[in-house]
């Protein structure tokens, strides 16, 4: 496929997520108030549709898109520090809201990856069923 | 010290108690109340603390007036992290093409048991029907999840912290729970969509590292999730609260 020695120039392809970024921001002011879908994600389903139609090729993104998924995690200190404006909020109520945070965030990740480790497991089920009635016809 | 409230100084924080959270934890050995972002948020808000108290000002306006203008910059760079996660998606999309009907459905319906044990274990702790309301939206990103909150009589507030708490915990403590659920046994799709829920984007940065099946299945998670709890919080609550 591509020349792989052939790096998209890093301008082009921060170009490539800025105007991105620019038209999910439109749509994104779209969506009522009561419905919110933030840039972001909007922006992440046109990347991934254009990856899909062939319009932007991997190489043009890859490189970038790789890195900045290698920094989110500084990329979220930000958000963190951000919680010395809350410390009071903390401090009155919150020790029982940070308890119960950590329960939630068990509850969602053991809960979503039963229930799809159980749909999976359905739809294989199925599958094999299909196979068999194939077999037999 | 006026002088120092420039972007400069909260980019230069920022950096710093990261970098020293990474060499913590790699001294440590993985200790997971060790891991850079949290290490590196608790130095930050000490260092911002410290300042509020040198300069007899209140955290919030040391915050605010030293860490925040850099902070938003940094801060900025995670929408086009958010776009990439399509990258990881994109390179396994056969997994999605075959999946997509089992995604949805565990996500709506995982989705609305999560919120139910989430109302009950608020319950059991006794939070008030504000924080309560504030908990409910968590599996959506922060930016979701704040208007949600205020639709149903959260304080958006609340939400924020909440979000930002789970992506901590996520990252810290990801491998143990995964470990002690026995979350290994269930599917690798499972598990990118569990951790693409509970840690948001970096549930998903997490995922990518675990493997491309559960990074391209948790960077769908984080978008759909974010619409499932867009349409079911306002009906639960409604229907429950």
């Amino acid at each position: 496929m591509d020349n792989k020695d052939k790096k998209t120039p890093l301008l082009v392809q921060m170009g490539i997520f800025a105007a991105i970024l620019f038209v999910s921001q439109i749509i994104s002011s779209l969506f009522p108030p009561t419905f919110v879908v933030p840039a972001p994600l909007i922006g992440m389903i046109i990347l991934y549709l254009l990856l899909l139609t062939h319009v932007v090729k991997l190489s043009q993104v890859e490189n970038l898109g790789d890195s900045l998924i290698g920094l989110i995690s500084f990329l979220f200190i930000p958000s963190g520090i951000q919680l010395a404006g809350s410390l009071k909020l903390i401090q009155n109520e919150g020790v029982k809201d940070v308890v119960v945070t950590v329960f939630a965030t068990i509850i969602l990740l053991v809960v979503i990856t039963y229930c799809g480790a159980f749909f999976i497991k359905i739809h294989r089920g199925l599958e094999k069923n299909m196979d068999k009635r194939g077999e037999q016809k | 010290m006026n002088g120092l409230a420039t972007p400069f100084t909260g980019i230069l924080i920022s950096i710093l108690v990261y970098l020293i959270g990474v060499w913590l934890f790699k001294k440590s050995r993985g200790f997971f109340l060790f891991t850079p972002l949290l290490a590196g948020m608790v130095l930050g808000i000490i260092i911002l603390i410290l300042i509020g108290k040198y300069m007899n000002v209140s955290t919030i306006t040391a915050y605010k007036s030293f860490y925040k203008p850099g902070g938003d910059i940094i801060f900025w760079f995670l929408n086009p992290a958010t776009v990439a996660f399509a990258i990881p998606l994109y390179r396994r999309n056969d997994v999605f093409k075959k999946y997509w009907v089992d995604v949805l459905l565990t996500l709506f319906i995982g989705g609305f048991i999560s919120l139910f044990g989430i109302h009950m274990i608020s319950k059991l702790f006794g939070l008030s029907r504000v924080s309560i309301a504030s908990m409910l939206p968590q599996g959506a990103t922060t930016a979701v999840a704040m208007p949600i909150a205020k639709s149903i009589g959260g304080d958006p507030a609340v939400t924020a912290m909440v979000c930002i708490l789970n992506a901590v915990i996520i990252y810290a403590l990801a491998e143990f729970l995964i470990k002690i659920f026995k979350l290994n046994r269930a599917s690798k799709v499972g598990i990118g969509l569990g951790l693409g829920t509970s840690g948001h984007t970096i549930g998903s940065a997490k995922a990518v590292q675990l493997g491309s099946v559960q990074g391209a299945m948790a960077s769908v998670a984080v978008v759909v999730i974010a619409l499932v709890m867009d349409i079911l919080v306002p009906i639960y609550a409604r229907l429950f609260m």
